[in-house]
């Protein structure tokens, strides 16, 4: 059964690109344009772990963690962090939060999978 | 692409052409852009105008207009009679490729003309436009008269652009007072 | 890294880009604007991630400089002076060329500029990063995306890549333009647009949308033959059927309308950043406002607008108004107000722009005019005629060349684009106070739903958009104004005309003639038809050549009955000239 692996980011083209190189390396997918939309999504089942952005329209990457760690379900699923280096405060509000962990942009294609495989435990 | 008005086409070989006959008067046209012939069907008038190309006919979903060649041949009108046909032609007009019809009395054959017979229309004793008529030649025992099609249609397009010209642009409409 | 997928970039890049140059030009007027402020950016932001996911490192270190300055203006440090803004957007104009993949110059003086137009120290972002869990990872190129040491993702891409055209450059604008109008720059919009589900834009070649576009069209017309059909065989299952298809036709035809159609706005950014430019250029203060940019145009009539618009703001700004000094000398606000606006009209888009300038000098234009040649000395002209001139090939009233608009030899193009488009293009003017240039364009739709009517055994389309109403000709005449025949209809008067003598139909109208009521422009007319057939669906079929200088006829189609029919062009009946119209009220009691 492949892994579930929902990415919430408000770039297309970003979030095309995860998605076709997680996909090429057998996970199953599912894309959120922001934080709100996120949440909702989540609601359809459950996920292996969650990629998100910080800066996004109607509700950001903070937010949408704080929201769905509240969940009765939310504790388990890993959720890290993408984010550019300019926001080193950031990393302190995202562990508080409840992310699990943070990869800055840009990256590689062989780095998102590694970390992918680290944290699914694949 | 067009011919020098006055000259006959040079060279040798043949030119396959379809024979037809307008008013008195056997014409040629090149078979190349001879797309269909149809018989009569209705003609839509066209309000407004010029004698030439009055009408508009359907030919299988396209509107093609419908062009009198007996206008720039200055040929007398009279009704067409019941071998009338409608020729269905690819001709470029105003640059661009178009079909545009023409009437005819009757469509003999398709048929070929050694290029060698074709000759200019001499300079009297013809009532055709001289600039009208790429050339003429015998065939069949009489004289038969390749239009110029190209330049009859260019000169007619060029008339009309003139004629807007001059009309001094859209006319002044009156304000009605706000309601 | 597959086209498609930069396809998909470039396109957000340009609307980042866009909605980017908005914000700074909004933030002008709004400098406190919170919301605008963090637009902006939101924009710089993710430009800077995902040009550097795609190998635009030189954007990203650009970006990111950028983005320092304006974190001033986030934490309140600092507010948006017009000289940021001015600044800003060169640093916009910057970046525009990065992504285009030219090599500007002089990002380090422009980054220096935005340091010192933001008042307050803006100190390098000194946090120390505490990574929970290192990622750091150096900044990577494009090659290396290309090429993935893991299996690539060719699998997905094929099957989706499948129904669109891999149209090879990102570059071809009409398709970027059908990518980006889905998307309009306007911030809230793009969140929208954003937060649907991904697939939810698509490319389409241009030639791909024409063509269906024909295949309605071509439905249209066989369907009404089948209605004809149904309806002389009587089977009533078989009307039925006939009707169904009928909805489904409409249904589709509107569906591929709308596709093409797009809305002003699509144009009016680069309008604002005309104007802004050109206000700080010539020293004048201006001030556009923009009504009805929501107003929607068939796409390639909007972009042919863009230039011939553009120059006439240019000739409004360069030659129309006066000084800030001059115009307070003269009671006039300081700042020129330049007014634009869109609106539908029947069958018909208007648009205007109107100055509150000088207007244009009667006298000059005359002198010019005889001296080009184009007026004898002593020829008695309409003073509206005599503006019309503006439009003359050669013409030109500017008393020098000037870099902003050059020697006005433009309005000529424009009025031949104008009616490439078959508009029609107008201005009028008052000295002192300012001058007004009317566009009318048609809508070019290519399936209208008409009514069909016919006059001495013709028939005719009238586009049912320009149609108000239809009354019975007996009850209603009014007598006539001049050479103008009137009638009254609810108490207000309508000219109207008989089509037969405008068409030249021969033969006499029958007894039960009907009027029907159309809008032209902003004008009503009645026009006596014979009798009305019914409304249907019309394909326009453009005229050839031969009859596309006629002005009374937008097009022709092909009835039902497969019998070629015209279509009237509304605006180009004119109403008599010489009435003067009396005000409605005034001549309500005038006795029906």
């Amino acid at each position: 059964m492949s892994r579930r692996i929902l990415v919430v980011d408000d770039s297309p083209s970003i979030r095309r690109m995860i998605a076709l190189t997680l996909k090429g390396a057998g996970y199953e997918v599912v894309e959120a344009g922001d934080g709100q939309d996120a949440l909702e999504r989540v609601g359809t089942g459950s996920f292996d772990a969650i990629l998100t952005d910080q800066n996004m329209p109607r509700m950001d990457g903070l937010t949408f963690i704080q929201e769905f760690r509240k969940r009765p379900d939310g504790q388990a699923t890993p959720i890290v962090v993408l984010s550019t280096e300019n926001e080193g405060g950031l990393k302190d509000s995202a562990k508080a939060a409840g992310a699990t962990g943070w990869m800055t942009k840009p990256f590689d294609q062989a780095k998102l999978l590694s970390v992918m495989s680290r944290v699914v435990g694949a | 692409m067009t011919l020098s008005r006055a000259t006959a086409p040079t060279g040798s070989g043949r030119l396959d052409v379809v024979t037809l006959r307008l008013g008195q008067d056997a014409l040629a046209i090149r078979a190349e852009v001879l797309r269909e012939v149809l018989e009569p069907v209705a003609v839509t008038r066209v309000p407004g105008a010029s004698e030439f190309c009055a009408g508009l006919v359907n030919v299988r979903g396209t509107i093609v207009p419908l062009a009198d060649l007996r206008v720039p041949l200055d040929m007398p009108r009279e009704e067409l009679g019941p071998d009338a046909r409608i020729l269905v032609l690819d001709l470029p007009l105003a640059g661009r490729p178009a079909v545009v019809g023409i009437v005819a009395d009757a469509v003999h054959e398709v048929t070929r003309i050694e290029r060698e017979a074709l000759q200019d229309v001499p300079a009297v004793g013809t009532r055709w436009p001289p600039q009208f008529v790429e050339a003429v030649a015998e065939l069949g025992g009489g004289i038969v008269m390749l239009p110029d099609l190209p330049a009859i249609f260019d000169v007619h397009l060029a008339g009309l652009a003139g004629s807007r010209h001059n009309a001094s642009g859209p006319a002044p409409k009156a304000e009605p007072k706000p309601d | 890294m597959d086209e498609e997928t930069l396809a998909i970039f470039q396109a957000e890049a340009d609307s980042l880009v866009e909605s980017l140059e908005a914000g700074l030009l909004a933030l002008q007027d709004r400098p406190g604007d919170r919301a605008l402020i963090d637009q902006v950016f939101r924009d710089l932001h993710t430009l800077k991630g995902t040009g550097g996911m795609f190998g635009f490192t030189e954007l990203a270190g650009f970006v990111h400089g950028f983005e320092s300055a304006f974190e001033s203006l986030r934490s309140g440090a600092s507010l948006a002076t017009p000289s940021l803004v001015a600044v800003s957007l060169k640093a916009h104009d910057h970046i525009v060329a990065l992504l285009a993949g030219e090599a500007p110059q002089g990002a380090e003086t422009l980054l220096a500029e935005l340091a010192a137009a933001v008042s307050g120290a803006v100190g390098p972002d000194a946090e120390p990063k505490q990574d929970l869990w290192e990622e750091d990872l150096p900044v990577l190129n494009a090659p290396s995306m290309a090429a993935p040491p893991v299996p690539p993702p060719t699998q997905p891409m094929p099957a989706a890549a499948e129904p669109v055209t891999p149209q090879a450059h990102p570059a071809a604008p009409s398709v970027q333009a059908a990518a980006v109008a889905a998307q309009p720059a306007t911030p809230v919009a793009r969140s929208e647009g954003v937060s649907a589900p991904a697939g939810g834009l698509i490319r389409i070649a241009a030639s791909r949308l024409d063509e269906m576009m024909d295949r309605v069209g071509e439905l249209v017309i066989a369907e009404a033959r089948l209605a004809e059909i149904a309806a002389q065989s009587g089977l009533p299952a078989l009307v039925s059927v006939t009707e169904d298809i009928q909805r489904l036709a409409t249904g589709m035809r509107d569906a591929a309308m709308s596709i093409r159609m797009t809305p002003l706005s699509s144009i009016t950014g680069r309008f604002r950043r005309l104007v802004h430019d050109l206000s700080a250029q010539l020293g004048k203060p201006i001030d556009l406002a923009i009504v009805g940019e929501e107003t929607e145009l068939d796409k390639t009539v909007v972009e042919q607008l863009a230039e011939p618009l553009m120059h006439l703001i240019r000739n409004a700004a360069d030659h129309g108004f006066e000084d800030a000094e001059t115009r307070v000398r003269l009671s006039k606000p300081a700042t020129g107000r330049l007014t634009l606006t869109a609106r539908h009209s029947g069958t018909e888009v208007l648009i205007e722009l109107a100055d509150d300038g000088k207007g244009l000098d009667a006298a000059r234009i005359r002198a010019k005019a005889i001296e080009r040649g184009l007026l004898a000395p002593n020829a008695e002209i309409a003073p509206a005629d005599l503006l019309r001139l503006i439009f003359a090939p050669g013409f030109s009233t500017a008393e020098k060349l000037t870099e902003v608009s050059g020697r006005g030899v433009g309005m000529d193009v424009v009025r031949r684009t104008v009616t490439d488009l078959r508009g029609r293009i107008d201005l009028s003017s008052e000295p002192g106070q300012g001058t007004r240039v009317t566009l009318r364009l048609p809508l070019t739709l290519a399936i209208i739903d008409g009514l069909l009517v016919e006059v001495g055994g013709e028939r005719f389309i009238i586009p049912l958009a320009a149609v108000e109403e239809i009354v019975e000709l007996a009850d209603r005449t009014a007598g006539s104004e001049g050479s103008s025949r009137l009638l009254n209809i609810r108490g207000r008067l309508v000219p109207y005309q008989a089509l037969r003598d405008l068409l030249a139909t021969p033969g006499d109208p029958g007894p039960f003639q009907k009027v029907v009521i159309v809008t032209a422009g902003e004008s009503r007319m009645g026009l006596v038809v014979d009798r009305i057939i019914g409304s249907n669906q019309t394909v326009i079929k453009q005229l050839s050549p031969l009859h596309s200088g006629l002005k009374t006829f937008s097009g022709a189609t092909i009835l039902g009955d497969g019998s070629v029919a015209l279509i009237l062009e509304i605006s180009g009946f004119s109403v008599p000239a010489k009435i003067a119209f009396p005000t409605e009220s005034r001549r309500a009691e005038v006795p029906a």
